[in-house]
């Protein structure tokens, strides 16, 4: 933003704070290589605040704005995924506890947050992965509190936080029959439980990946977090923060990965010529870069949505999970394929970044609810989606309040978080009204996604939710995730064009065009419809991007700025 | 000596006990070492006679008799195969086909004997770009003098002998670069200097080496072939190695499937196995679909290797659509194995190896955008010349298994094919399925793919000279794109006696979800393909039988996770 | 690209040397007369592959079998010419 100072962003603040990116690199590089945790790179974020945004204001922290953490956690991860990773997990280790926590259970882990302690969320179990339902750790009533058995495992920060929120069956299991806990390790006996070694990983090499192990821990009645019963539901809600949230490590990923990328390009010389202008090489770049602008623009207004489409947020945390990660890996396939040998090398360009950032970034499909997992999400919604796209349902406000990128959003109403969201998709569904306000070439990618939309929802309306959702289901929510994407795109460019006039990726709405093509042509794909004509924005946009990733200025719509950028200097 | 007798001297690779298996091949990668007794393995076996040709000594009678000992290799851990042989095979193809009588003999009694040759061609700063190596050779008093940089070149360090690709004229052009065969000890002590080892995220065991030469003194007779005649060695050896890498990818995407397989079918999600969730099969289903269809094409490859000059169009072909297709396949596998694809412990870890390896190993040797871009020039002429004008192939070039004429390299030739057997098999197949109308979903896939061949003669005879180089627009690298599709699908309906039905509808419609526009299967076909490939895929994981054309038999029993 | 097959080419020098100057000139996207015949192919960026595509139109117009590298052993258009011509010449002669 014009108006924001350097100084007084706490964007443009922590990424100073995290100091020269190369020098930064090389470390992360090296901790990588010997799996040890980002120790340097999380005592900085320490130091520089971080965690108190990990925390509501109600609360004491500095949490009144999901667009902000996305921005700043999307900074940390564009140096490094395994330290954000690290450092951001307390922030999906406490969401649980502002979504149903009572106040004093709110103040300590507040205070824990705010001191500087990690928070770690124990879900997952040996046999049961994600699946929530039918975990075997127990929590078994007893006069005063609770016994805690079992095993949960793997879990980010296991070893290191001291706070673990813990889904436990209190019951038969099933929906009802489990609740959540907050397990204390200081405060809980010796003996009664113990921390599992880390596990070796693929990507986030040093990041704590480890597990517990319950054997009869004993636990308070006021650990446990809301009422008996009510833990899948609290979870289920507080993933749809979380999940959101995630989008902020893919967004990083993917700009790191384009800038090294875009560098390399402007740079190399194949048969005497920069490969940069090879209309192929320079289009797929281009075509990297307008994914990732979908993914940010499907992000931000999934965050901004976080405050303002609080009750919709089942839909947006849902397709912004599934849509992310899985772009943004397909994206990194692209752009290691114009790095060639420097994509899996590990010495060279820039420390061997790129190989890093794309194993690291592989975990983000499949934690905190995986690819399937939020795609079923979705396809149990579709009746919802489908009568909602026909009614052109839409809540105006919040919708508005969505799409004003960089303004303050209206405070979290954590009640109004559903498991179902009645009205379907403002987003979405409001895009036949938006059309209608465009002129020129957005007003003619708005009708052309409201052809390819009609489609998908009657193919939708065919598809009947089921426990086992068909294959075909899958499909038509990847093609509603990619729709969701294109609508927020054009949204963020009606209420942002005036803003951003002069800079060069809006200049002819080229990161808009790219990014619609991008879309278009993947829901073509995903539907078997004819593809969408071919344009040359691409390679337009590569040169654009290749500008900025040699002088630091951002290379998506709404990113922010490396001031110390390589090419720069 | 085969691809059996390699399996039973390897033993039963999910054995964790076996010191051949999969779990010691994980803690080599571990250790970023390559894989000892999986090279003891290979040393018994006698690994290098199978790149020797037969008149040499070893045991190299077809490509496809290669390929299948390779792949063997490539299921249990790419590294193994990648480090331990195929390096020198790719250095050995150039003295074959450039050589000597000599030369050639000095190099396969190298080999024999077990020993290595490099492939001293990379430099960091010019990758696939041969035609601006700059390392230099300079005739020097009836000598060569060498001053250079050769990087990222594998098993430099530890070879006997490398080719080296060098420049020899200051020129632009073709005729500047030459090719030498030197023995590491013929070198004058203290004038190598050897660049450290490169690491890498895939292929972690793989000796990458460099080495830094300055005026360094070799005898004129290492010139391999004619001076000014090493770029056009290379793209005629490199048809064969390039022929034969598509058919390796089957390797790491069998052993991926299987762990897949394995693991939906023991894990517990939502009161079922993860086997019964319709999107799980569907995913293994594909992958199953894609692994075919990857060996269709290879198969075709390598046998036109012996039988087609088009092989100099179809081994890039081949080598960029399998590279794709395997990748895919991981991405959507990995969606199935979940937090278990991404351990490096546990039953499951050989997944994300082999998913890392076969990332990098898609990078060996030529990038799948330079396939494209070597494909180009070649689209063109035959469109004028070839398609749906020459008839069908020979009924030799889709036998697996039959017999081949000798691998001859003096009949590669570097110049575009006038002649595209494979396409003139895929118009005669269309023509045959338009004239039943009505016919299946079969013949609805070859009257498909023909009317997309119908339509890439048209966008071929119409691609300006720039659209086929480098500087070509991406609308003409989509047609090569879709050009390796159809030389898939061609393949596939060529081999269609060999596959059961649904495996050849499953593989047709992964090949035309590639190309796009209408689905030729409905909604329901698909599912019904989908659901018999699944079980197919679940009774080959069950009887331990390779998910390829093959389905042979495995060693051992029990145990796989 | 069709052009050249109804535009019959004049077995001669002069006319295969015509010919030539105009295919380079379309792959360059330059008018014929900004091409030297003269100069150096390599020199003008004809790079390695897209000989090979000069020599299958140069075989399929001409009616003349090439080596798919003669454009890469050749010093310019002229010499390209002369090498056509002769090529042309023997075939008659035999």
């Amino acid at each position: 933003m014009s108006t924001t100072t350097a100084a007084a962003d706490p964007v443009a603040r922590l990424d100073a704070a995290l100091g020269d990116p190369g020098e930064g690199g090389r470390v992360a590089a090296e901790a990588d290589a010997g799996e040890r945790f980002p120790a340097e790179a999380c005592a900085r974020l320490d130091a520089a605040g971080l965690a108190a945004y990990y925390v509501p204001v109600a609360h004491g922290g500095r949490l009144d704005d999901h667009e902000m953490l996305l921005r700043l956690l999307r900074t940390v991860a564009r140096r490094d995924v395994t330290a954000a990773v690290a450092h951001a997990k307390t922030y999906l280790g406490a969401a649980p506890v502002w979504v149903a926590a009572d106040r004093p259970q709110a103040r300590t882990v507040a205070a824990a947050v705010l001191a500087g302690d990690p928070v770690g969320w124990a879900l997952s179990e040996p046999d049961h992965g994600a699946d929530l339902l039918n975990g075997a750790c127990t929590a078994a009533p007893q006069p005063g509190g609770y016994r805690l058995t079992g095993v949960k495992w793997p879990v980010n920060n296991a070893t290191r936080a001291d706070l673990l929120t813990v889904l436990a069956r209190t019951g038969d299991g099933g929906a009802r029959g489990h609740s959540l806990f907050l397990f204390d390790k200081a405060a809980a006996p010796a003996g009664s439980w113990r921390e599992l070694p880390k596990v070796a990983t693929h990507g986030i090499r040093g990041a704590d990946i480890s597990g517990v192990e319950f054997t009869g821990a004993d636990v308070p009645a006021s650990a446990r977090i809301g009422a008996e019963g009510t833990g899948v539901e609290t979870v289920l809600r507080a993933l749809q923060l979380t999940r959101t949230m995630c989008a902020s490590l893919s967004l990083g990923a993917g700009e790191h990965a384009l800038r090294l990328t875009a560098r390399f390009v402007a740079g190399r010389v194949i048969q005497r010529r920069p490969l940069i202008e090879r209309p192929f090489h320079a289009s797929v770049l281009g075509r990297a870069a307008a994914h990732l602008a979908a993914v940010e623009a499907a992000t931000i207004v999934a965050c901004r949505g976080i405050h303002s489409l609080t009750a919709e947020l089942s839909v947006l945390s849902a397709a912004t999970k599934a849509l992310a990660p899985t772009l943004v890996d397909s994206v990194l396939a692209d752009l290691a394929e114009l790095l060639g040998a420097r994509s899996f090398l590990t010495g060279v360009h820039e420390h061997g970044a790129f190989q890093k950032l794309r194993r690291d970034h592989q975990v983000v499909a499949i934690f905190d609810g995986s690819t399937p997992v939020n795609r079923a999400g979705l396809v149990q919604q579709f009746p919802r989606l489908v009568r909602g796209w026909a009614s052109r349902g839409a809540d105006p406000d919040g919708l508005r309040e969505a799409v004003q990128e960089r303004t303050p959003p209206r405070p979290l109403d954590t009640g109004a978080l559903t498991l179902l969201s009645r009205r379907g998709c403002s987003v979405v569904q409001s895009l036949p009204d938006l059309a209608a306000t465009l002129t020129g070439v957005p007003a003619a990618l708005a009708t052309a996604l409201c052809g390819d939309l009609d489609e998908l929802h009657a193919r939708m309306a065919l598809a009947r939710p089921a426990a086992r959702p068909a294959m075909v289901a899958y499909e038509l929510a990847a093609a509603y995730e990619l729709g969701f994407a294109a609508a927020a795109s054009l949204h963020l460019w009606a209420a942002g064009q005036d803003r951003h006039r002069g800079e060069p990726l809006w200049e002819d709405a080229l990161w808009l065009r790219a990014a619609l093509q991008a879309l278009r042509s993947r829901i073509a794909a995903t539907l078997r419809l004819p593809q969408p004509p071919a344009a040359d924005d691409d390679e337009r946009l590569a040169h654009v991007v290749a500008d900025a990733a040699r002088t630091g200025a951002p290379v998506t719509p709404f990113g922010d700025p490396v001031p110390g950028a390589p090419g720069g200097r | 000596m085969g691809a059996e007798e390699l399996d039973t001297l390897l033993g039963d690779p999910w054995d964790p006990q076996n010191p051949a298996g999969h779990a010691a091949a994980l803690a080599a990668d571990e250790r970023a070492e390559m894989f000892a007794e999986g090279e003891r393995r290979l040393d018994r076996y006698g690994l290098n006679a199978e790149f020797v040709p037969a008149a040499y000594g070893g045991r190299l009678t077809s490509a496809d008799r290669l390929a299948d000992v390779q792949r063997t290799l490539w299921r249990l851990d790419p590294s193994l195969a990648a480090g331990h042989g195929f390096s020198s095979f790719i250095g050995w193809v150039n003295v074959w086909v450039a050589g000597t009588d000599d030369q050639r003999r000095e190099a396969a009694s190298l080999l024999l004997g077990g020993g290595r040759i490099a492939a001293a061609f990379h430099e960091l700063s010019h990758g696939n770009d041969l035609a601006s190596a700059e390392f230099a050779a300079r005739r020097d008093a009836g000598r060569w003098l060498l001053t250079g940089r050769k990087e990222v070149v594998g098993n430099l360090r530890r070879a006997e002998a490398f080719v080296l690709f060098a420049r020899t004229a200051d020129t632009a052009g073709s005729r500047s670069h030459s090719q030498f065969l030197i023995s590491r000890a013929a070198l004058p002590a203290g004038s190598v200097r050897d660049l450290p080892r490169a690491g890498s995220s895939g292929l972690r065991g793989l000796q990458l080496g460099g080495m830094e030469l300055r005026d360094c003194p070799v005898p004129a007779g290492t010139l391999l072939g004619k001076e000014g005649e090493g770029l056009e060695s290379a793209m005629r050896a490199f048809q064969i190695t390039r022929a034969v890498i598509p058919s390796f990818m089957t390797g790491p995407l069998d052993t991926a499937l299987r762990a897949a397989i394995g693991f939906a079918s023991g894990r517990r999600l939502y009161g079922a196995t993860a086997a019964d969730l319709p999107y799980v099969r569907s995913v293994i289903a594909r992958a199953h679909a894609d692994l075919l269809a990857v060996d269709a094409v290879s198969t075709v490859v390598l046998r036109a290797l012996h039988l087609s000059p088009a092989v100099s169009l179809y081994a890039p072909a081949a080598k960029y659509l399998t590279s794709r297709m395997a990748l895919d396949a991981f991405e959507d596998l990995r969606s199935v194995l979940g937090a278990q694809g991404y351990l490096r412990e546990g039953p499951y870890a050989i997944f994300q190896k082999m998913a890392r390896d076969a990332a990098s190993a898609t990078f060996i040797h030529i990038s799948r955008s330079a396939c494209l871009a070597a494909m180009l020039p070649a689209l063109p002429r035959l469109a004028r010349r070839s398609w749906l004008l020459s008839p069908p192939a020979a009924r030799e070039l889709f036998e697996p298994g039959g017999a081949l004429p000798p691998l001859d390299p003096d009949r590669l030739s570097v110049g575009a094919p006038t002649e595209d057997p494979v396409m003139g098999t895929l118009a005669a197949i269309g023509d045959g399925a338009g004239d039943r109308a009505g016919g299946g979903p079969a013949a609805r896939f070859a009257a498909r793919f023909a009317a997309e061949l119908r339509e890439l003669r048209d966008a071929c005879l119409a691609l300006p000279p720039r659209d086929i180089t480098i500087g070509a627009s991406p609308a003409a690298y989509a047609l090569a794109d879709r050009y390796s599709v159809l030389l898939a699908a061609a393949s596939a309906l060529a081999l269609r006696d060999r596959f059961g039905d649904a495996e050849l509808l499953g593989v047709l419609d992964r090949l035309a979800g590639r190309l796009g526009g209408a689905s030729v299967l409905t909604d329901a076909e698909r599912a019904g393909v989908e659901e018999q490939l699944y079980l197919a895929a679940a009774a080959r994981h069950r009887d331990r039988e390779l998910f390829d054309l093959t389905a042979r038999r495995l060693p051992g029993q029990g145990g796989q996770p | 690209m069709t052009e050249q097959h109804t535009v019959a080419v004049e077995p001669t020098a002069g006319g295969i040397r015509t010919w030539l100057v105009g295919r380079v000139a379309h792959y360059l996207d330059e008018t014929p007369d900004a091409i030297d015949p003269h100069a150096s192919l390599a020199g003008y960026g004809l790079d390695s592959v897209y000989a090979f595509a000069l020599s299958g139109e140069i075989e399929d117009t001409l009616r003349v079998t090439v080596e798919p590298t003669l454009i890469w052993d050749v010093a310019s258009i002229a010499d390209l010419t002369d090498r056509i011509v002769a090529l042309i010449g023997d075939s008659s002669a035999g």
